[in-house]
């Protein structure tokens, strides 16, 4: 394998590349405990029109999610209670351009990487289990319905999106969920899990070449289908709707506000773009800004306040959320703030500042191997090496910053989405 | 491993020099008897700390100061631990070699906190009325909010109901009404009062020695007027008498939370066994409750148990379709009479024991987790090493177990409903 080294971090990978497509990365921690891996595909809720082998397919909506769940199933097999008994814990994921399985243990952990490997590239569903699978998943849609903060996202999406399946839930509907079968699974995990579609990256005191091996061995018999994934959502520049409200069992009003931005593009320069945009929010509204301070003292908004940029591919948006009895005059404030910031420039030593702190934040989460397995996959599905962050952060111009404020925080780009609490009933 | 050092009486300095972590880690906590009038005034304290100082008079000027810092970050925690509510603040910042030029970190923050601490901005020589008023209603709203999450909301009614007599019944971040009525003078002279007569339990985590650390320290504190006043030892639970409370909320989804009393706690020789008994029941993904009412059943999404050694209660908490409460639990009751009845499989006992030994293990791979090991388990009582820790885990049968879990019973239950049922 390719030894990388990043001396800024203190850190080294080891990458390869197998024949059949799959990304292998090792990032070896020598004195820790943990042992972690993520096997990811660049596959989520997101990609359910896809052609496969020249035959084009539209898969229900929530199927990527399904599928998740559905992995876990292995004939006569219990892998909650495999992985329980070797000392591991697993667990998986959803997003919507990304679906990830991982476990974290401290001993076997070779029986562990093998059981992962096995687990989702072996897929079994049988008519019995999908349904059995639409009731617990039912449950977690309900469960959904009581989260505000899903609930306000998800409103949020429909007013900014026309087009873009982002306004689609993750989980999908009880009705759509119901629309899946055995065979749409054996479809999706054959268009979604081909190794050029996935990354596996360990974190941990382990053999990269022994990792290799084993990926090597466990996906040699993938089959390999010709896939192209529909990423291409022609998707106007105005939101659909300026804003959105509902109600709730929730204590005081919350908002998450949206501002549409262009979508950012892969590799290097989308990775330029997302921390300008980074940078934007902390100029425009982070907790050192002018903006926060005085919001924050008119009690317009609490330390539940916070935001930055999201991005899948096809789209990217700066988001502020948070808990106020006006979030109106915060969307506004937030509007007018973005218009001085353009006029008058931003101070380069307070642009400094900035950098260095998100920098150390940055620098700081590589502690967390849930952190560092999460943005190496994440990153590598946008064609960039996450460790070379410092470089593009230092590369940040204020310039472009302003630019970005300029296009991207104005009115027509903008919706507002808030929860009420629900009226008492006299 | 872990180091103490004791600054002053009553004021301890723990910590582990450690040289893996890009972060570090310095958390200060004033340590108060839980009790219902100060409750809120503790929680509301280190927020009102937080929003300016002579130096730094504004957030704007703390922030910056930290963005400088390379984002170091200082917030407000306040925690529970048994009878004991804990005020105070927790540090997270960059380790020194990875700043630019030869950039200090941990002076300047230690520095901070100094200033922090000891010189708060104040008007007429009490809290600025502006920053009181303003965190006050913060707390509010933090304490009104729990209502949003369903779960959270629940596990607190729960412990509301069932812990009416005992300090485990107190919210941890004090009631609605006692924070309405705090004003500037009388926090500021409850602030004092707390500074001058409190245990004060320091922690680090980093690569420096830990003397070095209380060099840089000490100043903070040899500046007070101290009057030392121990903390009375934790107590038993004090039980008022069993609760079933059932709240109609617009909710598609309910919530069962059902507290069960033990008879094991950290002060007993069967904590650790206990822990493995809750482990068995309820702890994820291989837990009976998980497996049997979720996978097996599909009655519901979410299921699970915890286990608070301080006062030996259980508790289960469980989300499911409002029609199906009562068949919930009556499940979760046949579970615990089959760990009764040594109905425990070899592959449960083992995975439980497993999943206990990789957290224990994992323990010392961040410094936010020693962190809160050490210091929430010097104030609990639990005063056992990690490895004595684990070799208890190790020999737990499931003879023992079935002992344990039959002097487990149900003491209250709380059920959140949706309006139409």
């Amino acid at each position: 394998m390719k030894q990388t080294l990043y001396p800024r971090l203190d850190e080294q990978i080891y990458w390869d590349k197998l024949p059949n497509g799959l990304t292998v990365a090792v990032v070896p921690r020598q004195g820790f405990s943990q042992k972690m891996a993520y096997f990811v595909t660049g596959t989520g809720s997101l990609h359910r029109e896809f052609s496969m082998d020249g035959k084009f397919y539209r898969a229900p909506m929530g199927v990527a999610h399904f599928l998740e769940h559905k992995l876990f199933d292995m004939p006569g097999r219990d892998i909650s209670g495999e992985f329980g008994a070797l000392g591991a814990s697993v667990n998986a994921f959803t997003g919507y351009d990304m679906t990830a399985y991982y476990f974290s243990c401290t001993e076997n952990f070779s029986q562990c990487l093998h059981l992962l490997l096995e687990m989702v590239t072996k897929p079994y569903f049988t008519a019995e289990s999908v349904d059995k699978e639409q009731g617990i998943i039912g449950q977690e849609i309900d469960m959904n319905e009581d989260a505000p903060e899903t609930r306000i996202f998800e409103d949020l999406m429909k007013a900014m999106y026309r087009e873009h399946p982002i306004r689609e839930p993750i989980l999908g509907t009880r009705q759509t969920i119901g629309e899946i079968t055995p065979q749409v699974l054996y479809d999706c995990h054959r268009a979604f899990y081909r190794p050029e579609n996935m990354i596996l990256c360990v974190v941990g005191d382990c053999d990269p070449e022994e990792v290799r091996a084993m990926a090597l061995e466990m996906t040699a018999d993938a089959s390999c289908p010709q896939v192209e994934k529909q990423e291409n959502w022609e998707e106007p520049a105005q939101c659909v709707s300026h804003s959105l409200t509902s109600s709730m069992e929730v204590a005081r009003p919350m908002f998450q506000i949206g501002f549409k931005c262009d979508p950012l593009g892969a590799g290097r320069e989308g990775i330029y773009r997302e921390f300008v945009g980074d940078l934007a929010a902390e100029v425009l509204f982070g907790e050192s800004s002018e903006l926060y301070l005085r919001l924050y003292e008119q009690g317009l908004i609490d330390p539940s306040f916070g935001g930055g940029l999201d991005t899948v591919p096809g789209m990217a948006m700066l988001t502020a959320t948070g808990d106020s009895d006006d979030p109106e005059a915060v969307r506004d404030a937030i509007l007018q703030q973005a218009e001085k910031l353009v006029a008058e420039g931003i101070a380069e030593e307070e642009f400094l500042r900035l950098k260095r702190s998100t920098l150390g934040g940055r620098i700081r989460s590589l502690d967390s191997f849930d952190s560092v397995c999460f943005r190496i996959c994440a990153y590598h599905f946008s064609g960039f090496d996450y460790f070379q962050f410092p470089e593009v952060y230092e590369s940040v111009k204020s310039e472009d910053v302003r630019s970005f404020l300029a296009q991207v925080v104005t009115s027509q780009r903008c919706s507002l989405s808030v929860i009420q609490p629900k009226e008492e009933e006299l | 491993m872990i180091q103490i050092l004791q600054l002053q009486p009553g004021i301890y300095l723990r910590g582990c020099t450690d040289t893996r972590f890009k972060t570090n880690c310095l958390s200060i906590q004033f340590v108060r008897s839980m009790d219902r009038q100060e409750a809120a005034a503790n929680a509301l304290m280190s927020a009102v700390l937080l929003r300016g100082t002579e130096k730094y008079p504004d957030i704007r000027d703390i922030t910056r100061h930290m963005d400088d810092l390379y984002g170091a970050t200082v917030g407000s925690l306040v925690r529970r631990v048994g009878d004991y509510q804990t005020t105070g603040v927790y540090c997270s910042f960059t380790e020194d070699r990875y700043a630019l030029g030869g950039d200090r970190i941990l002076e300047p923050v230690t520095a901070f906190l100094q200033e922090l601490l000891l010189h708060p901005r104040l008007e007429k020589g009490v809290f600025c009325e502006s920053f009181v008023e303003g965190e006050k209603r913060n707390l509010l709203s933090a304490i009104e909010s729990q209502k949003n999450d369903k779960r959270i909301y629940a596990a607190a009614q729960l412990m509301k109901y069932m812990c009416a007599q005992d300090p485990a019944g107190i919210p941890r971040l004090g009631e609605p009404e006692q924070a309405r009525a705090l004003e500037p003078g009388m926090l500021y002279d409850h602030y004092q009062k707390v500074l001058k007569h409190s245990r004060i339990d320091l922690f680090y985590v980093g690569s420096r020695p830990l003397e070095q650390i209380a060099q840089l320290i000490s100043p903070i504190f040899s500046q007070l007027e101290r009057d030392y006043q121990p903390l009375p030892g934790q107590t038993p639970f004090r039980d008022g008498g069993k609760t079933r409370n059932e709240q109609k909320m617009d909710v598609t989804q309910a919530r069962l939370q059902m507290g069960f009393l033990t008879e094991s706690t950290v002060n007993t020789p069967d904590f650790v066994p206990m822990q493995v008994l809750n482990t068995v029941l309820g702890g994820g993904m291989t837990g009976k409750l998980f497996m049997n009412i979720r996978e097996k059943q599909s009655l519901c999404y979410d299921i699970g148990s915890s286990y608070q050694g301080g006062k030996g209660i259980m508790t289960v908490g469980a989300g499911m379709d409002c029609k199906m409460v009562d068949r919930v639990e009556r499940s979760v009751m046949q579970e615990l009479e089959n760990c009764c009845n040594g109905i425990i499989t070899p592959l449960e006992l083992e995975s439980a024991q497993s999943a206990m030994l990789s957290s224990l293990r994992q323990i010392h791979d961040t410094p936010g987790s020693i962190e809160n090991f050490y210091s929430t388990g010097a104030l609990s009582g639990m005063e056992l090493s990690i490895s004595e820790y684990m070799h208890q885990v190790q020999q737990v049968t499931v003879e023992r177990l079935a002992e344990i879990a039959a002097k487990v019973q149900l003491h209250s239950v709380f059920v959140l409903k949706g309006e139409q049922v």
